[in-house]
């Protein structure tokens, strides 16, 4: 598109100046280069990764994104308000729920809503539930990457306790459809109750003899402590979101410093960690179960009674909202502009794998290619999420790329500027 | 017990799950179908790690510009005969992503499929459902020769499970 | 939190403040986008932190906001481009983490960014992307017609 460029974004004296700035752009020459991806055993989503390699050592990462974007911004923009949140909640399977919530609560915040207290309150609870599965989902992955089966296929099961709860909630085990304008859809199902409280126990249970497991069981440690390594500098620097920022050290979580639904009554204690390891996002994300546990507890024991949603007009007033949540891998930021109607003018998403993104290919620098699904998979990466609408790429040239005569093609017609 | 429980215990039935550009959730119902709850690998299904070894493709997602070459190349590297299950709305037809500039309508336009599983996901036991039907209907060796890759006809998808 | 931060900016940059909910508008000329930015941090040494750069189109102008976070408030610095001529100054050195929100302002509204390094190519879009297409997110823009360039039908 832009062949305009004199000096291109990989060699130059610019680049290397700016290295650490834009996530390692640096010279290499060929030789050096691992594919990794498109469709790899190790990302469950098609992503490509280029590595620049010493050795067995990474010296540097150049992510290809953009194998899941749809342009469902683009879509956003012709639909109604109602119609939208099925649609955002399917940009990812594993927050969904956030998504919707963050984007509801964007609306509500145009139309000026009061949202009945106790439709606040659920809206916690299925957030929390939906955080526990989601970190479960990830400490499993982890072991599965570490070759730790038994944990991996220990933690689903009982994962499946979890996604049981918000399917008898909700009515769905991923994309809940649960949220709606000025509330939720429907109350919570009677007598819910007791089997929340015996799951939460369950899993609080399970959870505590994870975390002990992952601190001691060898396996587990050589491969993850000390591993993909960032201090809470560079995290300054790239703003990262979620565990990822927490496990340097800064305490930031939206739900305590920004409240929304009903966090400024059940208020989250926020878990860190110091060392910004993949061991201690293992114990980080453990600790944040327990705590979800609990609040979900707490908001049980604290319902109030009442409407669960009110009715909401259909068009919405013009004026614009910024609004973001703490979805399980961070901050959720939804941007939403209404010309007045029933659809938007404007709908941006930045999800937090977007933002944490940069913070990975850092966090990669410096260990072996034999880290990389273990560092990777580290940031909980969400990549369904991030291409939604936001693809990036450092460089098209890859026509000694073991992926074929057309990418060859197309590298060459697009990438004049490389010097090889 | 029944043929096809009988059938799929003799053989072992290798997936090779690939995401074209799909929102994770039917990536995750498909894990979920290996673990504990569900195990498919009582059945024989495991999931592995090269499309060289597979038997079945599981495919999710709307198949966009950039997972449809990706996606041909992964049916044409697996060994014949080949069976391809496309998994959730999205691989049936863009599903709620229908009319987004960038989704294709539907994992069959790109490669020839032998069976559909409908659902936003679907639930574990309808993917492990519909494999085990797959095999179970379509004995080795009758299935799309390489030659029709692209250009299967519309009889191919109706017996499938739609 | 210290209200000063966004006054302090205007009083040294220019441009308006105006409050929307729960953020703080700062409106400015687009060249004085890279002193507002750099003001910004100055007053936020601690900790700031970028959430995005949303870019959206306003008809004659493309309006281009980044968003800080800091406590229960976004302080937003709003600026606008000509469509025609949509050129901006990159902050991307001073400020990291901007770089990829920028490059996908840049793919999806058609925005220049003179000094990010991501964004002097094609860099959000699929390969298929037809390149006399207009930048989706602009208004005249017809996904149903990008759709048939990409022969994705």
């Amino acid at each position: 598109m832009s062949d305009k460029g004199n000096n291109s974004p990989i060699s130059g004296e610019e680049g290397s100046a700016k290295r650490e700035v834009s996530a390692g752009l640096m010279q290499y020459s060929p030789e050096n280069l691992m594919p990794f991806g498109p469709v790899h055993p190790a990302l469950h989503e098609p992503e490509y990764f280029k590595l620049i390699l010493e050795g067995e050592v990474i010296v540097d990462a150049i992510p290809r994104i953009g194998f899941v974007h749809r342009g469902i911004e683009r879509a956003a923009q012709d639909r109604t308000w109602i119609k939208n949140i099925y649609l955002f909640e399917r940009i990812c399977g594993i927050c969904s729920f956030a998504h919707s919530l963050s984007y509801v609560q964007a609306i509500e915040g145009i139309l000026q809503f009061e949202v009945p207290k106790r439709a606040r309150y659920i809206r916690v609870i299925v957030a929390e539930l939906e955080r526990i599965h989601s970190h479960m989902l990830w400490l499993g992955l982890v072991g599965y990457w570490t070759g730790f089966d038994t944990l991996f296929m220990w933690i689903w099961k009982d994962r499946e306790h979890v996604l049981d709860l918000i399917e008898a909630i909700t009515g769905n085990r991923v994309h809940k459809s649960y949220n709606t304008i000025s509330g939720v859809r429907k109350d919570l199902p009677e007598n819910i109750s007791e089997p929340i409280k015996r799951e939460m126990a369950y899993i609080q249970d399970r959870i505590r003899y994870y975390r002990d497991l992952v601190s001691r069981e060898e396996t587990l440690v050589v491969r993850t402590r000390g591993i993909g390594k960032i201090d809470a500098e560079t995290a300054r620097k790239l703003c990262p979101v979620g565990p990822l920022l927490r496990s340097t050290g800064i305490a930031r979580d939206v739900r305590t410093e920004d409240p929304y639904a009903a966090y400024d009554e059940i208020v989250p204690e926020v878990k860190t960690s110091s060392q910004g390891d993949v061991a201690s996002l293992l114990t980080l994300r453990a600790d944040e179960v327990l705590e979800s546990c609990r609040l979900i507890l707490l908001a049980l024991e604290k319902m109030p009674s009442g409407p669960t949603k009110l009715t909401a007009p259909r068009s919405v007033p013009k004026g614009e909202n910024a609004f973001h949540v703490e979805a399980p891998r961070g901050e959720l930021f939804y941007y939403i502009r209404s010309p007045g109607g029933i659809t938007p003018e404007r709908v941006k998403i930045r999800t937090p794998t977007m933002a944490n993104v940069l913070t990975a290919t850092s966090m990669l620098k410096g260990y072996t290619l034999a880290d990389v699904p273990v560092v990777l998979t580290g940031m909980d990466p969400c990549f369904g999420c991030m291409d939604r609408i936001s693809v990036f790429e450092v460089d098209k040239e890859k026509q000694w790329s073991v992926r074929g005569e057309d990418l060859r093609q197309y590298g060459i017609s697009h990438y004049k500027t490389k010097k090889l | 017990m029944s043929y096809l429980t009988r059938w799929s215990r003799k053989r072992s039935i290798w997936v090779f799950p690939v995401n074209a550009a799909s929102c994770n959730g039917c990536d995750i119902e498909i894990l979920a179908s290996l673990t504990p709850r569900y195990d498919a690998e009582r059945l024989g299904v495991e999931v592995v790690a090269s499309p060289r070894h597979a038997d079945v493709l599981l495919v999710t997602g709307t198949a966009n510009s950039m997972t449809r070459g990706i996606l041909k190349k992964i049916y044409e590297q697996m060994p014949e005969p080949r069976l391809v299950v496309a998994v959730g709305a999205c691989a049936l037809g863009a599903g709620v992503m229908r009319g987004c500039y960038n989704v294709g309508h539907g994992v069959d336009k790109v490669i020839p499929v032998n069976l559909f599983i409908p659902g936003c996901p679907p639930r574990p036991e309808a993917i492990l459902f519909g494999i085990l039907k797959l095999v179970g209907e379509h004995p080795r060796g009758q299935v799309v020769a390489k030659e029709q890759i692209g250009k299967v006809s519309t009889t191919e998808h109706e017996e499938g499970e739609k | 939190m210290e209200e000063g931060n966004l006054d302090d900016v205007a009083a040294r940059v220019g441009g308006q403040i105006s409050q929307n909910r729960n953020s703080r508008v700062l409106t400015i000329e687009p060249g004085k986008l890279r002193d507002a930015c750099k003001f910004l941090i100055d007053e936020m040494p601690d900790f700031y932190h970028l959430s995005t750069v949303t870019g959206f189109d306003e008809g004659k102008t493309i309006g281009v906001i980044y968003h800080f976070w800091k406590g229960k408030e976004f302080l937003s610095i709003k600026t606008s481009v000509p469509k025609e001529n949509a050129i901006l100054n990159s902050v991307s050195d001073i400020l990291p983490a901007s770089i990829l929100y920028e490059a996908e302002v840049k793919d999806l509204l058609g925005v220049e960014f003179k000094g990010n390094r991501m964004t002097l190519q094609r860099l959000i879009l699929p390969d298929a992307y037809p390149p006399e297409a207009p930048p989706p997110l602009r208004k005249e823009a017809d996904p149903e017609k990008i759709r048939k360039m990409m022969e994705l039908e």
